[in-house]
């Protein structure tokens, strides 16, 4: 008896079509990417600039005069998001910049767009998987940072007049992750090979922010600041903790302007990659 | 065809051009419930036609229902009663056959747990039982042709699209590949369309064909009519040279193309072997070989596309 005589029944149920039609895709995307070793290893080190801000905070509740040497007030989460953005680039790389590219590479794109999905169903379940892996190394660490603050240090963080830092947090995080997430998808559907994609990724941040060191330091040219996306993110961050960054020599409105038409580009070039055919005329 | 049931997808003048380049010449047809070939050379306009009835592509002019619906305003509702094998490889990088073909019920619409325990169902079916659980990037052809088949399935389609589903496998994994779409089409009652440009693939699995050529429709209906006494076939040698033989014969309304052994004579009705006889002897030609044929349908397929006489 040949193999498929062994069954198929039919399947008359037809249930109405979910609403969140995007969140298979999400949740297979961080499957498959939380299943690599490395992976998790890089995810696990991204808290470490975390342990050492507690270490900070704990250090100054217990010697004060610590904190002439480390000041513990709301730029310390500043400060840490900043560094944290350098840890969003890389889980980008090593994490998503395959995800449209991989899909355009082996066909998998018809497996998605021929079945009950729109092109944004698609790009939202996408996005979605560095928009969680950033902000699992901005908004966690930096909410359990302020957390941690208010519990090792309550009379320096239980202040009304503080009482912005939680809200600060969540949108610079959100900004960060937001932007990084984009750029990364936006360049993975520009190529059909991971590696591409993550090395045009790196390029183009390393490498605008490259210029921007060149222009800025060299040239004293001010608005070379723009062209730099982490530079951007760090006057936003700058704007909203109070930080004084000698980096950001241009408002923090010039650089929410750039990121704002920087995120749209990136949204027009998925809008024109994500297709299920290919228009060669 | 059968004239009685209503057709699953219809298009009435459909245009359809990828920027300037016309794939589809407003062609009118219907695809009725059975399996259907849709038959023509590169470039003919097959994957355009899916595409479209996918809903990936806008017609310039003319229109498509499917299940009553247009593709193009609803196309959620079209795909979801759809099941389609693309040509291209389909497969994503780190999946097991099992988590994909699941994976691809979900995006169907399937609870997860129904995807699951469909998946399975469905790789048994298909043959891929026992390597359900390998990566699909370890698969041969053959395998992968299988996956694509089973995740074209999983959801249990209304109408299934197949895209040249035979393409890269060796002759054995061909006639397998053909027997699992039959059997599909018969023993389950799923509607298919058949796209392809072998005619053997299709004249196996299809009651119904399309021939497209140049965007536009050369033949349709279906393969036994198409391939039935229409025209009186016959596999003739001649001894020496045939040329004023055929000429003659041409002139009677004859058509003929070289066949595997000599000449593939196509007469009109009422002119039987007799003439072929009469028109030899009056040339001085010896028939060495004359055998009733049946015209296939490569024969009619080649006289679709215009090349039924001899260029």
């Amino acid at each position: 008896m040949p193999i498929y005589e062994q069954g198929y029944r039919r399947y008359q149920a037809r249930a109405p079509l979910r609403q969140a039609r995007f969140w298979p895709i999400t949740r297979e995307a961080l499957r498959l990417v939380l299943s690599k070793r490395a992976f998790l290893g890089l995810l696990a080190g991204s808290f470490l600039p975390f342990v050492v801000r507690v270490v900070q905070i704990y250090v100054v509740t217990r010697f004060p005069e610590a904190g002439r040497l480390l000041p513990i007030d709301g730029r310390l989460f500043g400060e840490f998001l900043n560094q944290q953005v350098g840890f969003t680039i890389l889980l980008a790389i090593f994490g998503a910049s395959g995800l449209v590219a991989n899909d355009l590479r082996t066909g998998a794109i018809l497996a998605y767009l021929s079945r009950p999905l729109t092109r944004r169903d698609y790009v939202i379940g996408k996005l979605l998987v560095p928009l969680f892996l950033t902000l699992a190394v901005t908004l966690v660490p930096g909410l359990l940072l302020y957390a941690s603050g208010l519990a090792l240090a309550p009379e320096l963080y239980l202040k009304w007049e503080l009482a912005w830092i939680a809200p600060a947090i969540i949108a610079h995080s959100l900004a960060i992750s937001l932007v990084v997430s984009l750029l990364t998808l936006a360049i993975s559907s520009l190529s059909r090979s991971a590696r591409v994609a993550g090395l045009g990724l790196f390029g183009l941040i390393v490498g605008l922010e490259m210029v921007r060191l060149v222009l800025q330091q060299g040239f004293r040219q001010k608005p070379a600041m723009l062209l730099s996306v982490q530079t951007n993110l760090r006057a936003l961050g700058a704007a909203l903790f109070g930080l004084a960054d000698r980096e950001v020599v241009m408002a923090w409105g010039w650089a929410a302007l750039v990121l704002t038409l920087l995120s749209l580009a990136c949204l027009a070039i998925l809008r024109s990659r994500v297709r299920a055919v290919e228009i060669v005329t | 065809m059968a004239d009685s049931e209503a057709p699953l997808v219809e298009f009435d003048g459909l245009a359809v051009s990828y920027g300037l380049v016309q794939a589809l010449g407003g062609v009118t047809g219907a695809f009725f419930p059975g399996p259907t070939g849709l038959l023509g050379p590169n470039g003919a306009g097959k994957t355009t036609l899916l595409k479209t009835l996918l809903g990936f592509l806008q017609p310039d002019r003319g229109g498509m229902t499917a299940f009553g619906k247009d593709p193009t305003r609803e196309p959620l509702e079209v795909r979801r009663r759809l099941g389609y094998m693309p040509e291209q490889d389909c497969h994503i990088p780190g999946m097991t056959a099992a988590a994909f073909v699941a994976f691809a019920g979900e995006l169907s619409g399937l609870p997860r747990d129904e995807a699951i325990s469909r998946a399975h169902e469905v790789l048994y079916y298909v043959g891929l039982g026992e390597a359900r659980y390998r990566n699909v990037e370890t698969y041969s052809t053959g395998m992968k042709q299988r996956v694509k088949l089973a995740q074209a399935l999983v959801h249990d389609p209304e109408l299934l699209l197949l895209d040249e589903p035979t393409n890269g496998l060796d002759p054995q994994g061909r006639e397998e590949m053909l027997a699992l779409i039959r059997d599909v089409a018969t023993r389950r009652g799923m509607s298919l369309i058949l796209c392809s440009h072998l005619l053997h693939d299709v004249e196996r699995v299809c009651d119904q064909v399309i021939v497209l050529n140049q965007g536009q429709i050369a033949r349709q209906g279906e393969v036994r009519e198409l391939t039935g006494a229409r025209h009186q076939v016959f596999d003739v040698r001649f001894k020496g040279d045939a040329t004023a033989v055929l000429t003659d014969l041409k002139d009677m309304g004859a058509d003929w193309r070289e066949g595997d052994d000599g000449v593939r004579l196509f007469l009109p009705e009422g002119q039987g072997p007799e003439t072929v006889f009469r028109v030899a002897q009056q040339c001085g030609v010896q028939v060495r070989h004359l055998r009733p044929g049946a015209e296939t349908l490569e024969d009619v397929f080649l006289r679709a596309l215009g090349h039924e006489i001899q260029d």
